[in-house]
Order: C-alpha cells, then structure tokens, then sequence
C-alpha cells in the first residue's frame, strides 16, 4: 500500500503525505484495513481545501501510523463509502460529510454527528423505526435526570427488550477545533483542557505533545514523568468515579460513597501539585508549570497509600456481592468481533479482549522508557469494563510509586519556538477512556491550519448502541455508566 | 455482612464539617489580589496575554465572570501585583461584584430577598442543565452529593425534573444547539424560580466567548439570581455562595 508511515508525534512535510488518485487512494485504504490497521482519522488537509483529503491509518502490530492522501474533484466530492466492508469507518464517513460537504456512495447509514436531525444537502435525516404489535419507542434527552451532558437517545423496544438504540449527539457543540486554529497560544492550552472537562490531562497531553513536535522541541525528562504521574492520577480517579457510578445504578449505596470519598483523595492530589482538581494549568508549552516538591510527594504517596489499601477492601465487597454480579454479568455484551469491527477503543475494547492501548502500542513520552502492563479481560459485558477499571486503578498506582522511585532530575520547562511551516503531526495519547488522537498541519507560515481531534468517544459511543441490543432498557444506565462516555469530547 | 462493616469503618468520618474554613492546597487559585502599586508605563502584560480578555487596564481589574484562573496574569506581571490568594468564597449575586480591584478584600453575595429567603432558605431543589459545559463543572456539582461535602444537609438538593425544582443551575457557555432545550427546561419550572450560572462558560461564555456556535439569548432575556465563577468552581465556593445568599446555616 502507499503511504507516508511515522510514528505517533512524530512530524513530517505535508509534501510527504502521498496524494493519489480516487482509485488509488480507495485500492490503498482498503488494503490497510484488510490488514487490520484502525481508522483514526479521515479529514482534508485543510478546510479551504476540501479536495485533498487524508486517511489516518494506525496499525497496531508495528507502531506505525499510515497517512494516505486522496485527490478529489472539488465540484465533484464524493467516495465510494468504506462502511460496507468496515463499519469502523462509517462515523468517519458521517463526519467528513457533515462538516465538508463529502457524499459517501452507498453508505449504509449516514446519520447526523453534529448538527440536529440533517444530513448531506440539508436533507431530514429519519430515526430508524421499528414496526408491529407491542412496539414502542422511547425518546429520552437532551437533557436527562441527573448533572450529566445532553444527548438525545431513541430506544425501539418490545416490551422490556430494547431492539435498537439511537444515540443523537451535538448539544454540547462549541466550536473548539475551529476556535484551537484562530485562537493566541495562551488560547489554546485553556481550548485543549477544556474538549473534555474529565480528560483535562489527556487532551492536553496529545495538544502540547502535538504543538510542541511541530516546534522541535524536547521535553525534559522530568517533565515527562511529571506528565504522565498527572495522566494516571487522572486515570485513577475518573475509573474511581465510574466506578462509584456504576455502584450507584444498582443502588450499592455503601459502595458507591465509598469510591466517591476515595475520588476526591485522587483529584485532592492532582490539585496538591497544579492547585486544580482536574489538572487545569498543569501543562505549558515545552513541559509544565509545575514541579513536584518532596512535601508534595509525600502527601500524594499518602492519598494513593489509602487508595490503594481501601480499593482492594471494597471491590472484595463489591465482586463478592451476588446481587451486583448478577446485575454484571452478561448485561450489555459486545463480542471481540463486533468491537473490532466497528473499532471500539479503549477500555471498552480492553474489556472485549481486544490488546488496544496507545501507551503500549504507540508509546509517547514517558510511556516508552517507564511500560504499563496492559490488562485485558475477554466477557465484554458490563462486569468486564466495571471490574478492568478496578484493576487498572491498581496498575496506575503501581506506575505512579514507580516513578517517584525513579525520579529523573532536571528542568521542567523547556523553550519552545513557533510551529515549523508546512508540517504535520498526529499526536495519539491513551486518556482513561482510550485513545485521544490530535492531527495538526501547519500552513506556509507556521500557523495551524487544520486541527482535527478524535475522542475516544467517537467510536465507542456505537459500541454502547450495540451493547443495549436485546437488553432490558432498564439496563441502560448501568450500561451507560459502565462505557462512561464524553458529550462534550465527541460534540467538540 | 463483615464485608460491609470493613467498608463502612474504612469509611471513616470524611465529611467537611465546617465548610467556611478549610485549608485549600497552597497552589490553588482563588480569589486574585492586586496590590496597590501602579504599573510600569504603557505595561499591559497581563491583559495581553489573559487568554478570556477578563483583564482591564488603568487601574488592573480583574472580571471573575471571565476568568478561568489560569495563573498567565499573575507570570507575566513584571511589578508581580497579581497574586492568587486561597480564598474560594468567590460568589456574588451581580456581575459588578464580580469585577475584582485593588480595593477588593473579599466576596460574598447579598442576601436574597426576603420572600426568596422565606421560600428556598430551608429546602431549595434545583435542576441543572448543561448547555455546552465540557463536564468539568459538572462533575464539580455531582461532587456536591458525595460523603465530603454533602449538600444535603442544607436542604439545598438536585432534582431529576425541573418541575419539581425551585431553579436551574446552568454550566456551559449556551450552545445554539442547547439554547432551545434551555428555555424550555427552565418555562417547565414552577413560580417563583431562580437562576443559577456556574463556571466562566456559564457567566461569559468563558474561553468559547468568541465561537460562533454559542447562543445566549436566553441570559439576556431572564435575570440571574447568582454567579459562581471558576473553572471549574471548587464545590465549596458553590455551597458557600448558596448558603451567604439564602441566609442558611
């Protein structure tokens, strides 16, 4: 196949991306998923030029990301759709259509991703609709019952049995990759921590890392070990939250409040080091603004001291406990087969069985010199993804006592210059859902020109759809809360 | 059963008892101080660089309705007149209070009015909406109902219908997208009712103040009741400016 492979963060020349024919790109992308690589991207290179589209290919099995440029006839923008053959493709497809006008041939559902009930050419989009006795719909949201984000989700049901979930997202627009390309630099690090407001780290992460592969500038390794100690910090405590959440939908109150208190521990540390509980202002240019003092160290090895001790308590409450397994178990299935088809990532693909995760398959700053362990479990239903995230709680830990074992000396900060004209980066990073993938090119004078972000949510909130399919809709909050999926990374 | 007495004594006593006064972690930002200095002729660093324009000149004030509490401000002051002090009771019920100047000591909204005391002072329910917010202050408004700081136990709650509630609580700089769903969750709630804005996106529109996909009629149209600035606000400086408004403790 051809293509212009780096790995990720790794810049190249836009004049480095191959752009072949329509045939040619479609023979190329093709083979690339016969291969098994995942779609990552799908976006032109830049919006006033619609024509010079790019698919971003990651194959797992070399750590190599393929970029595959295709000409198209800008009167004329419209492709023979990939869908067919792999749904993995088919958000993508919805996506490119929706923001630059693209018709994707023969496409099996094209369906809104942003905007409210149209498609291509402003043409209605209709909610699929099951027909027959004792059918009946149920329509919940935008706003639903509880502090949570807007979406508006369409339940086809027979009885109690849900035979088709649609999930209508866009509420929570707000404009950010177009705001990240005209915005100042002081901009958009606050733009970046806030695409997801429960992945301030990751999303920043992938930004900086992007920003600062353009500029050619090295990270000490202090502060990569200071990225990736806030990373997992993060990591603990959303799977610490969703935990608590999940207990809370099956009205485990105990448990619930127990994870709940042990949550505000994790992010009571992240704010001991940047003074914000989520991780705000922890990231600048070049390294972070931060350092970690011992008296800093210290209180955080006490907060993950309790953790650590409490967790393994209350999951042996929890797992022990037959009325919650059997809440767990089998409840919203998703085989390793249908997550690899429509390329679930993450833990929801983790819990499938499926070996996915940027940390060790396409390993960034500290990640490469100081490994995770990937843990993987096969059931692919709710106890998988409720019980993965208990263990990567104690894996995180694990890394976190690690590093400040093994603390580098040095700067935290490094100089960093203006973005190199005429470059691009794909900087993926695996947030506590799954990979974050930022796909930045710069135009003639170093400026961005395109910013395309893709949120672990992107593909995975098809998988819960899939998930709810012959499950008792009063199964879906625990399904819901057991994929834990972003609104406001997927509306952007 | 043994299982369940482990966790609840792991448990231990984690709520806030006193929730005007708590040590906050040295680097958090809160209320910003400037001195009383005067700045270096013609300086206009931290205007320049405050990424939400929240910055105005001649004498420095400092508008906490746009402010998101990164520290550029405080970094770029050659004279260092900017400083982030620890205080979170940022609360107020106008935007004017909300402009902070080198006179400004402290925050706390007035008092609501007599009727709004007598109906909401003991029991106030509230629905939240989320019209664009990117769950950074939501999470911070389900944080509230945790065993730390247990707003329960000022009869101050959030409800599932806005026709069961007292007010909305809003995150989110208004999204076109939401702003229909908004007006409509906030006609469904019964007389009298207040509003609420929490976060910079709520108040200003925050870092999204200039996106083109943000609609906030709905603001302009209805009086607001209080603001909570932050980014996202940290629980307590919510509870704390429910609990000065309402007159409650």
């Amino acid at each position: 196949m051809i293509s212009l492979q780096v790995q990720n963060n790794q810049s190249f020349d836009l004049s480095e991306i191959p752009f072949l024919t329509k045939e040619n790109f479609r023979n190329s992308v093709l083979e690339g998923l016969t291969n098994g690589f995942r779609m990552i991207g799908l976006t032109p290179i830049k919006k006033e030029k619609p024509e010079r589209l790019i698919a971003i290919l990651a194959d797992a099995s070399s750590s190599m990301i393929h970029l595959i440029g295709g000409e198209y006839d800008k009167t004329n923008l419209q492709f023979e759709s990939f869908a067919n053959t792999f749904p993995q493709t088919n958000y993508f497809e919805c996506e490119l259509s929706e923001k630059y006008g693209y018709l994707p041939r023969n496409n099996p559902w094209l369906r809104p991703v942003r905007k409210q009930n149209v498609i291509v050419g402003n043409q209605p989009y209709q909610f699929y609709k099951l027909e027959g006795e004792e059918v009946h719909e149920v329509a919940v949201g935008p706003i639903h019952a509880g502090i949570i984000e807007p979406g508006h989700f369409r339940f086809q049901c027979h009885g109690e049995l849900v035979y088709n979930l649609e999930i209508n997202l866009g509420y929570q627009h707000r404009g950010v990759e177009e705001l990240l390309l005209r915005s100042k630099p002081v901009q958009k690090i606050i733009l970046s921590e806030s695409i997801a407001g429960d992945t301030v780290i990751g999303h920043t992460y992938a930004h900086c890392s992007a920003i600062e592969s353009l500029s050619d500038t090295q990270i000490s390794l202090r502060a990569q070990v200071i990225r990736s100690i806030a990373e997992e910090t993060e990591r603990i405590a959303m799977h610490l939250s969703g935990l608590g959440g999940v207990a809370n939908d099956i009205g485990f109150a105990l448990v619930s409040s127990s994870y709940g208190r042990l949550r505000t521990l994790a992010i009571n540390s992240l704010a001991l080091l940047c003074g914000s509980r989520f991780g705000r202002g922890l990231f600048v240019y070049g390294g972070v603004r931060y350092d970690f003092t011992d008296g800093i160290i210290e209180g955080v090895l006490a907060n993950l001291q309790i953790i650590k001790n409490d967790v393994a308590v209350i999951n042996e409450y929890l797992f022990s406990s037959i009325g919650a397994l059997a809440r767990f178990d089998n409840t919203g299935v998703v085989s390793k087969e249908l997550a690899t088809q429509i390329g679930l990532v993450g833990l929801a693909a983790r819990s499938c069985g499926i070996e996915e995760d940027a940390r060790i398959h396409f390993p960034y700053s500290a990640y490469r010199y100081n490994p995770v362990s990937e843990i993987t479990l096969s059931s692919g239903d709710v106890f998988a993804r409720v019980r993965l995230r208990a263990l990567e709680i104690e894996e995180s830990i694990r890394f976190v006592i690690d590093q400040f074992e093994n603390f580098p000396d040095g700067d935290i900060k490094s100089v960093v210059e203006k973005t190199n004209p005429h470059k691009g980066v794909v900087s993926i990073v695996e947030g506590w859902r799954g990979e974050i993938v930022h796909t930045v090119f710069t135009d003639e004078q170093g400026n961005l020109s395109q910013y395309k972000i893709k949120d672990p949510s992107f593909n995975n909130w098809y998988g819960l759809s899939l998930a709810l399919r012959k499950t008792a809709i009063s199964d879906f909050p625990l399904c819901n809360k057991s994929f834990d999926l972003s609104y406001a990374g997927h509306d952007l | 059963m043994k299982d369940a007495i482990k966790v609840r004594i792991l448990q231990g006593d984690p709520i806030i008892h006193d929730v005007r006064n708590v040590q906050f972690p040295a680097r958090y930002r809160g209320l910003p101080s400037i001195e009383a200095k005067s700045c270096v002729d013609g300086c206009s660093a931290c205007s320049d660089i405050c990424p939400t324009n929240a910055i105005a000149l001649n004498p420095v004030r400092i508008n906490l309705g746009k402010c998101v509490f990164c520290p550029q401000c405080e970094e770029s002051c050659p004279e260092k007149i900017i400083h982030f002090t620890n205080d979170y009771h940022i609360s107020a019920n106008s935007k004017e209070q909300l402009i902070v100047t080198q006179e400004t000591k402290s925050i706390s909204p007035e008092k609501a009015s007599s009727k709004i005391r007598k109906y909401f002072g003991k029991s106030l329910k509230l629905r939240q909406v989320s019209a664009g917010g990117c769950n950074g202050c939501e999470l911070e408004l389900n944080a509230l109902s945790n065993v730390n700081f247990d707003m329960g136990r000022y009869g101050i709650e959030f409800v599932a219908s806005p026709r069961h509630a007292d007010g909305i609580v809003i995150t989110g700089p208004i999204t076109k997208n939401m702003a229909n769903a908004t007006s409509i969750c906030f006609e469904a709630v019964p007389n009298p009712k207040i509003i609420i804005l929490v976060g910079a996106c709520a108040i200003s529109g925050g870092i999204f103040q200039n996106s083109e996909e943000i609609q906030r009629q709905f603001l302009k149209e209805n009086n607001i009741d209080l603001y909570i600035p932050g980014c996202p606000p940290h629980p307590l400086t919510f509870i704390n400016g429910l609990l000065d408004w309402l007159d409650a403790r």
